[in-house]
């Protein structure tokens, strides 16, 4: 678990899994395509095109993998406690909306005081959304299955009534919120593009949360309950401490991600400002054996292949529900490599991490 | 006449050789008691005979005639059955619905009534005494152990294999098992028992093959052996667990019950007024059979359970309302009576297991910050230090065999140096190696100076390490004995007769 060399062997074998992953999954996407009578070819072409042809098409692509990163690294340090957070995507809704008041109310504040305190803001408010399953589990032993999916129906119905009532924006048809101070909007980091900082702030993230839990003792303790919490509660750990704590940390992280989302993209509150992320999220997890590095490179993936599918749509008309079909093909096909890895025995953190590193690419 | 024949079996996995080269009979309506220590190949061995394991080289031959073993199908067409150490039954069953699950014979609609009473017959026939209605999950696992018995016995099964059969049994049930398998031999069937318990074998078997390593080292009649010849059979070389406690003065109370009063699962009393004392430098014992608030006992004492009333003092200070942590700080260290539940974190390295409770440790930790090289310098000394097989801190708690999971267990709770070890049922299940090694680990302690506190079901064990013993029964003290103590007279104490000068006041406090 803790350091462990990897020996060449290993690797070698980490890259094959995947790249028979994927080249299983184009092929099947091919068949498929051209059982419809679909150009395959020009198909694939704007699947590649809609995220690499240009920094700008790259920096949309790492822009709809931010919400995925931050919300599957929250997922990640649950599974490994054993807390179930599924109720990233309520904890995302409530980073925005915190970000949003503080957006629109501090309107004074400089610039990055502004954008450091809507993050902040963010990460506060998805804690303590994560608090009340976390405490509850904690004292009660509800399952937090069932109170954190409960919550993210709260959640989503408050950002409606937030963005029809005090929050409204009465200039625009739709309900939305105002927008935030505009010295508030997160800069974009490169030049004709509108990549904002998220992403490369949840790698940041992503990269210390794996520290947190692999080098330190807390992380220790989270993975030791996450495994056995008998063994643990025998062993003096407290149990419920560590539990409520993986909780507001997660929660804090799906927080963080939805604080990103509104102040580097839409700017405003709006109801489906979450596609979905905090749930996706639990499937990019998964995909990366529930290690914070390799969520890094699962929700690239999936980020590819939502900007991808629309593109596909887009260019050679196939329908909407088809580009879904090709997706769900290659995820299944990733997610039967990734199954298989996890059989491997020792230093599986760090084996992880490496295989990730492929199918990202 | 043989009705089993194994010759020259080879099994290979991978590079590594389970069987090698054995040779087994098995003659009609005898108890064949297979010996070995774990990891001396005697399962493989009778997978392989039960069609689960396909063998690299060698000959089977049933009744004469040999046979390919392709799958367990085939076995049981010829008339083997066996009962695994973990019973495959659904507990939301009843019994019959169990015995006669995926069995084609029971028909399509199933007539409740003529297989419960199949079930009855063959249960009368061996002295079972199974209700068939019951379901799985409120019979007790002596009489689960029965019902996985009739299940092979209804599928025709005339040779029957048994893997550990008494590994989860108290004493009267081993009786009672052993009792219903001389019946069956007396029928003409014939058995196979896999065990690592030279009692058994010399007390209920017939003829014993010990296996050591993959190979076979031989087979004899029990009735021509002794205990010290099977042991050093099964070992490679002499064993000796006689008792090696050798008197010595006992320091000050460093753990004290005081009129405990506990409650179990069920919100009953498991506990009821418990009062003693433990005295650094000495082992004291308490014997009982299993279900008697031993556990619950236990619980209270690290703190993982409520005291209703009473009070624990560790090193003269009360200690009843305070946490596991508080316990462990204040030098108790502890062995769990289910090292797999309670001890280890199992998907854990051994290194990993080694700093369980100990994380925030300064011998592991600078800091917030966890130290790789601390931590493997360490497991690397305690590896060495208590012999744990194989010596790879990176290998996974989960994949080692039970006597090394136990040794990583003490190895921990040893070094913290404590004043009072707790050790319950330290070498259930464990093979006669690894038992010798953690008695001698548990008397080192005691002469160190420890207070060690040993409850375990197995009076051996009781006998042979105790300075003194407490006998519970029904969640209290029967009474203190010595070793000497006539085992006829300890046992009536366990089944609850309390001891004469008992019946005024408590013991010791």
């Amino acid at each position: 678990m803790i350091g462990g060399m990897v020996k060449p062997i290993d690797v070698l074998k980490s890259f094959w899994k995947p790249l028979v992953a994927i080249l299983g999954s184009i092929v099947v996407s091919a068949l498929l395509l051209v059982a419809f009578g679909y150009p395959v070819g020009e198909a694939f072409q704007s699947l590649w095109e809609a995220s690499f042809k240009n920094l700008r098409v790259f920096g949309n692509m790492l822009n709809k993998a931010s919400p995925l990163l931050f919300t599957g690294v929250a997922v990640a340090i649950g599974n490994r406690g054993s807390v179930f957070n599924i109720g990233a995507e309520g904890q995302f809704l409530l980073g925005a909306v915190a970000a949003t008041w503080v957006g629109i109310t501090f309107t004074g504040l400089p610039g990055p005081v502004l954008m450091v305190l809507m993050i902040l803001a963010g990460a506060l408010a998805g804690a303590a959304w994560a608090f009340i399953p976390g405490i509850l589990k904690a004292k009660l032993a509800i399952s937090e299955v069932i109170t954190t999916i409960m919550f993210n129906y709260i959640a989503l119905q408050l950002v409606g009534f937030l963005v029809r009532t005090v929050l409204r924006d009465r200039t625009q048809a739709e309900p939305q919120s105002y927008a935030i101070a505009e010295q508030g909007y997160l800069p974009y980091l490169i030049d004709k593009t509108k990549l904002h900082p998220g992403f490369l702030f949840g790698c940041i993230v992503a990269i210390l949360i794996f520290i947190l839990l692999f080098k330190s003792y807390f992380g220790y303790e989270v993975r030791a309950v996450g495994f056995n919490n008998t063994a643990s509660k025998y062993a003096g750990i407290s149990v419920n401490k560590t539990v409520v704590m993986t909780m507001l940390i997660s929660g804090a992280l799906a927080g963080m991600g939805g604080a990103f989302e509104l102040a580097g993209g839409s700017h405003y509150l709006y109801e489906k400002i979450s596609a979905g992320y905090g749930y996706t999220a639990i499937a990019v997890s998964v995909l990366a054996n529930n290690n914070p590095i390799g969520v890094i490179f699962s929700s690239m993936l999936f980020g590819f292949l939502d900007t991808g599918s629309t593109a596909m749509q887009r260019s050679i008309g196939v329908s909407s529900s088809f580009a879904d079909i090709v997706q769900g093909i290659i995820i299944i096909f990733v997610a039967v490599a990734a199954a298989s890895r996890g059989v491997a025995k020792k230093a599986p953190a760090v084996k992880a991490a490496k295989t990730e590193k492929k199918e990202g690419q | 006449m043989n009705v089993v024949e194994m010759r020259g079996i080879y099994k290979y996995f991978g590079d590594f050789c389970a069987n090698k080269e054995v040779n087994l009979t098995l003659k009609k309506g005898e108890v064949h008691a297979l010996l070995g220590e774990n990891g001396a190949g005697k399962s493989t061995l009778m997978n392989i005979l039960y069609g689960l394991y396909a063998h690299d080289k060698g000959q089977i031959l049933i009744n004469g005639e040999e046979v390919h073993m392709e799958s367990p199908s085939v076995a049981i067409q010829k008339g083997i059955g066996m009962v695994h150490q973990h019973f495959m039954l659904i507990p939301q069953l009843t019994v019959t619905q169990n015995v006669f699950l995926g069995m084609k014979e029971a028909g399509i609609v199933l007539n409740k009534k003529e297989l419960d009473k199949k079930v009855a017959d063959m249960s009368a026939k061996f002295g079972f005494n199974i209700d068939p209605g019951a379901l799985i999950w409120q019979i007790p696992v002596g009489v689960q152990q029965k019902v996985e018995i009739i299940k092979v016995l209804m599928r025709n099964a005339r040779i029957l294999i048994l893997d550990e059969p008494t590994a989860v049994l108290t004493p009267n049930e081993v009786s009672e098992l052993f009792q219903s398998i001389k019946t069956l031999a007396s029928e003409g069937y014939s058995i196979i028992l896999i065990t690592h318990k030279m009692s058994e074998v010399l007390e209920y078997t017939d003829r014993v093959t010990v296996m050591r390593l993959g190979e076979v080292i031989g087979s004899v009649e029990v009735k021509d052996t002794t205990e010290d010849e099977l042991a050093s059979m099964m070992v490679g070389r002499k064993v000796d667990l006689d008792r090696k406690i050798t008197p010595q003065p006992a320091g000050a109370p460093l753990l004290q019950m005081q009129h405990l009063v506990v409650k179990n699962d069920k919100g009953l009393d498991a506990v009821k007024d418990v009062s003693f004392e433990v005295h650094a430098g000495e082992i004291v014992g308490i014997a009982g059979v299993d279900g008697n608030g031993q556990l619950e006992l236990g619980e209270a004492i690290v703190g993982g359970r409520k005291l209703e009333s009473g009070e624990v003092v560790l090193d003269g200070e009360p200690v009843g309302k305070k946490s596991i942590r508080y316990h462990m700080d204040k030098g108790l260290s502890h062995i769990p009576d289910d090292r797999h539940k309670k001890g280890l974190v199992l998907q854990f390295s051994v290194e990993s297991n080694l700093m369980l409770g100990r994380q925030r440790s300064s011998l592991f930790a600078n800091g917030f910050f966890l130290s790789t090289k601390k931590i493997e310098d360490k497991a690397a000394v305690l590896v060495e230090d208590f012999d744990v097989r194989p010596r790879d801190i990176h290998y996974l708690a989960g994949g080692l065999s039970g006597g090394n999971q136990q040794k990583v267990i003490l190895a921990r709770e040893v070094d913290r140096n404590p004043k009072v070890l707790l050790a319950i049922q330290p070498t259930r299940g464990l093979d006669i190696g690894a038992i010798e090694f953690v008695r001698s680990k548990l008397v080192e302690e005691r002469n160190k100076g420890t207070a060690v506190l040993l409850i375990s079901t197995d009076l051996d064990e009781i006998l042979s390490l105790s300075d003194r013993i407490l006998v519970m029964h029904g969640g209290e003290v029967m009474g203190e004995v010595s070793y000497d103590i006539p085992i006829e007279e300890l046992g009536l104490m366990m089944a609850g007769k309390k001891r004469e000068s008992e019946r005024k006041g408590g013991v010791g406090a």
